[in-house]
């Protein structure tokens, strides 16, 4: 098959799978929807492997590959065709969504098996999976566009998928209303680049970037407004508050939405842009910059949240920064490099974090975790596999990715110098929250449920209560169903997290410094029109230290937390009692919501209460709407006041009308 | 004889059936009246036949006393179900229908 057959087959797969799924429900055993689903989506990643090997039989220059299906609208200049654009990029892109996925759906089958709405879940899942992959292969603003909002809304879908919770609606509502924000950004910025480029079509648009001027008040517009549409996706300060919330959802959601494919949508943006951004140096920087703060602003708030999943949730936020911080610093590969070891560990993590979510019955604090280590083998190694890259430690994936941005963003120089350190600094709070969550869930005295595990029976809590809130909910559409299913007992959610573990702990070998540089000369077809894709590169003893540095703080971050969780636990509280300002300003999360709430929600409240109270109620109410009925009214009454159903008084009309008529006759003949 | 002394007793007549309606409650009066201003009419139609010298004016009364007799039946038949309905005799009392 064609290069272009396999991107189209790589998109209806997980079509077919929601439609397939969604129409046959009722029909078909609920099982099986679940291997279904997972099927489509796996035959997606064969297709993309199979689009791989034909992308790497050409040549050099012929690796950019547009396929259209037809023409959607063609008028005025506008051009919108349901195109692909198949480069190494988003081949990249579409491997690792939809192998991630693959995974997760495996995950999935069993995690969720005594889920009531298992069926619909896979549906959802197979649908998200269809929306991203469309992102990142369209070909075109308009169809990048398209994706970009079906990701919104399956996102929204799988937050709330259990509806009766108060807590998991009103987060699904918050992330699909900031989503639209990123949306609206980011039709926007493809207005301000279609107004002078006049194409929708992606390569089109880059050859007409020469059109503009370096740092051009047009470009450098269009691109912060898509770097809004990129802030809202990936969850970046001051767009990233829906993501915590976010973990309201489902734990295979999260892992696969909220850290390995949805959040990563941004990144891929501004590498898609490059052209646009390098251009707009001015546009980039900012994006550099808030890349750098949301990594530090995160990794902050890490430190003291105390639910298990939101931990992970701003680690991923973190971590995403790290990556923006990458490519808004033209370090392109690298920051791929970091998503794609980033979508291995953080799912990894989630994953094993809904293990032991399971085997607490759906508790998440981790104020009531502890001790799992022994009860919980596969888990707790999973969870250190997927800590020990997260943090850095070599030889494990994270460790070459963040290491290479790090240098990338410090060979800069300049003011990048600052990132590149503050992205140090970030890297050791890594290191201490990752495993201040380890070492809490699994180490020191085994709580109850890890007692009873250990003697081999799962515990059930006497009735269902919603983590976030401790309200008593019922299981059909509450935490995945009255069972509860450990990785240690079903082959689907092993096999996923195995094979996860084994990308977490090998993938760095695609790109270790001076040694391999798969990725980077793969890319290449993707970024030739890059300024700094070649020149960029580390020197030879930036590399050296780096990596050294980096090494040093994530051994010395896991040391610190050891001390503080495992061996000094009293130490811990008394650091919390001494700074209780600070620790409170981190769990309030820097009052980044407090701030929205009030620059943004509460305004637009009183602008709304103000719009109906005044606006509405008087001028639309009582003057465009008033003024005319209020005349009708006023004339009806008066015509309704002359039937009075007095047989006589009507003849005394009649008689006045007609003498009235008589005599006007009279006097007009006379 | 001169023409106008007909068109005044056609006129007082007209006056007493108009004046019949407006002050009477009874149906029954209110039909006799009205009679009379039809009457009015026929007496006023056959005077300008006289004075015209042709006969239309004559044909029209002919006529107009075939629809007064029409009326008259119809009106009649009404009061009769009024009473028989047990309802007031009286045009004031039945304004149910008013607007």
């Amino acid at each position: 098959m064609s290069l272009q057959t396999y991107g189209w087959l790589v998109l209806l797969f997980p079509l077919g799978g929601t439609v397939l799924i969604a129409l046959t429900w009722s029909v078909l055993p609920w099982k099986l929807h679940g291997y279904l689903g997972t099927l489509a989506i796996f035959l997606s990643f064969l297709c993309a492997v199979g689009a791989l090997f034909e992308l790497q039989d050409r040549g050099e220059e012929e690796r950019q590959v547009v396929t259209v299906a037809w023409d959607y609208a063609n008028t005025v200049g506008v051009d919108a065709q349901l195109s692909l654009l198949l480069d190494p990029l988003s081949v990249f892109m579409a491997l690792v969504v939809s192998g991630i996925s693959t995974l997760i759906h495996l995950y999935s089958v069993s995690y969720m098996a005594s889920d009531r709405g298992y069926t619909r879940f896979f549906a959802y899942l197979n649908y998200f999976v269809f929306s991203m992959l469309l992102l990142v292969l369209a070909g075109n603003f308009f169809f990048l566009i398209v994706g970009w909002a079906f990701v919104g809304a399956a996102s929204y879908l799988l937050i709330s998928f259990w509806y009766r919770r108060t807590t998991a609606t009103a987060a699904g509502i918050k992330a699909f209303v900031i989503n639209v924000v990123g949306d609206v950004g980011l039709v926007l910025g493809t207005y301000f680049i279609f107004k002078r480029t006049g194409s929708l079509d992606f390569l089109r648009a880059f050859e007409g970037v020469q059109e503009f001027s370096r740092n051009e008040g047009d470009l450098v517009a269009g691109c912060l407004l898509l770097l809004v549409g990129a802030f809202a996706k990936s969850a970046q300060v001051p767009l990233h508050t829906w993501l915590p919330d976010a973990m309201e959802g489902p734990t295979p959601v999260s892992a696969l939405i909220h850290a390995a494919t949805m959040v990563t949508a941004g990144v891929y943006l501004i590498a898609r842009m490059h052209p646009f951004f390098e251009q707009a140096p001015a546009a980039a920087d900012v994006g550099a910059i808030l890349g750098c703060a949301t990594l530090l602003i995160a990794a902050s708030i890490g430190l003291v949240v105390t639910d298990l999943k939101r931990v992970i949730a701003y680690s991923t936020m973190s971590q995403i920064g790290y990556m923006v911080m990458g490519v808004c610093s033209a370090a392109y590969a690298a920051g791929l490099f970091h998503l794609m070891t980033h979508a291995f560990f953080k799912a990894l993590l989630f994953m094993a974090a809904g293990s032991v979510i399971a085997a607490m019955a759906g508790e998440q604090n981790l104020d009531r975790m502890g001790g799992f280590r022994r009860a919980m083998p596969f888990t707790f190694g999973c969870m250190v596999i997927g800590g020990l890259a997260l943090a850095g430690v070599p030889p494990f994936a994270g460790f070459f990715s963040k290491d290479e941005i790090l240098s990338l963003v410090i060979a800069r120089e300049d003011w990048h110098v600052v990132l590149g350190v503050l992205g140090f600094v970030g890297s050791l709070l890594t290191a201490i929250y990752t495993w201040r969550m380890i070492f809490r869930a699994f180490f020191n005295e085994p709580v109850e449920q890890a007692h009873e595990l250990e003697h081999g029976h799962l515990y059930h809590a006497p009735e269902h209560t919603n983590p976030a809130t401790g309200e008593v909910e019922d299981t059909d559409v509450g935490f995945p169903g009255p069972d509860h299913h450990i990785a240690e007992r079903e082959w689907s959610m092993k096999v996923a997290m195995a094979l996860l573990a084994v990308g977490a702990v090998f993938a760095g070998v695609l790109q270790i410094p001076k040694v391999t540089d798969v990725l980077h000369t793969f890319l290449e077809p993707s970024f030739h029109d890059s300024r700094y894709y070649e020149s960029l590169e580390p020197s030879d003893g930036l590399t050296w230290i780096g990596l050294a540095v980096g090494a040093l703080l994530a051994l010395s971050g896991i040391a610190l937390a050891y001390r503080l969780w495992v061996q000094d636990r009293a130490r811990p509280g008394a650091i919390r009692a001494r700074l209780a300002a600070v620790h409170g300003f981190l769990v309030r999360k820097w009052y980044f919501d407090e701030l929205i709430d009030a620059v943004v929600v509460r305004p637009f409240a009183w602008f709304g209460r103000f719009a109906r109270d005044v606006f509405e109620r008087v001028v639309v109410n009582g003057i465009v709407v008033g003024g005319p009925t209020g005349a009708v009214r006023a004339g009806s009454a008066a015509v309704r006041a002359v039937q009075s159903g007095f047989l006589r008084y009507y003849a005394a009309l009649l008689l006045v009308g007609v003498t009235g008529l008589g005599l006007y006759f009279l006097i007009a003949a006379s | 004889m001169n023409i106008e002394w007909y068109l005044v007793v056609s006129a007082l007549v007209f006056c007493i059936g108009a004046g019949g309606i407006l002050v009477r409650r009874n149906p029954l009066v209110i039909l006799l009246c009205l009679e009379l201003m039809l009457n009015a009419g026929n007496l006023a139609l056959v005077a300008f036949a006289r004075a015209h010298g042709n006969q239309d004016g004559q044909i029209f009364a002919l006529v107009v006393m075939v629809v007064a007799a029409c009326e008259v039946a119809v009106g009649l038949g009404l009061i009769v179900a009024i009473y028989r309905r047990r309802l007031p005799i009286d045009v004031d009392e039945l304004r149910e229908l008013q607007g």
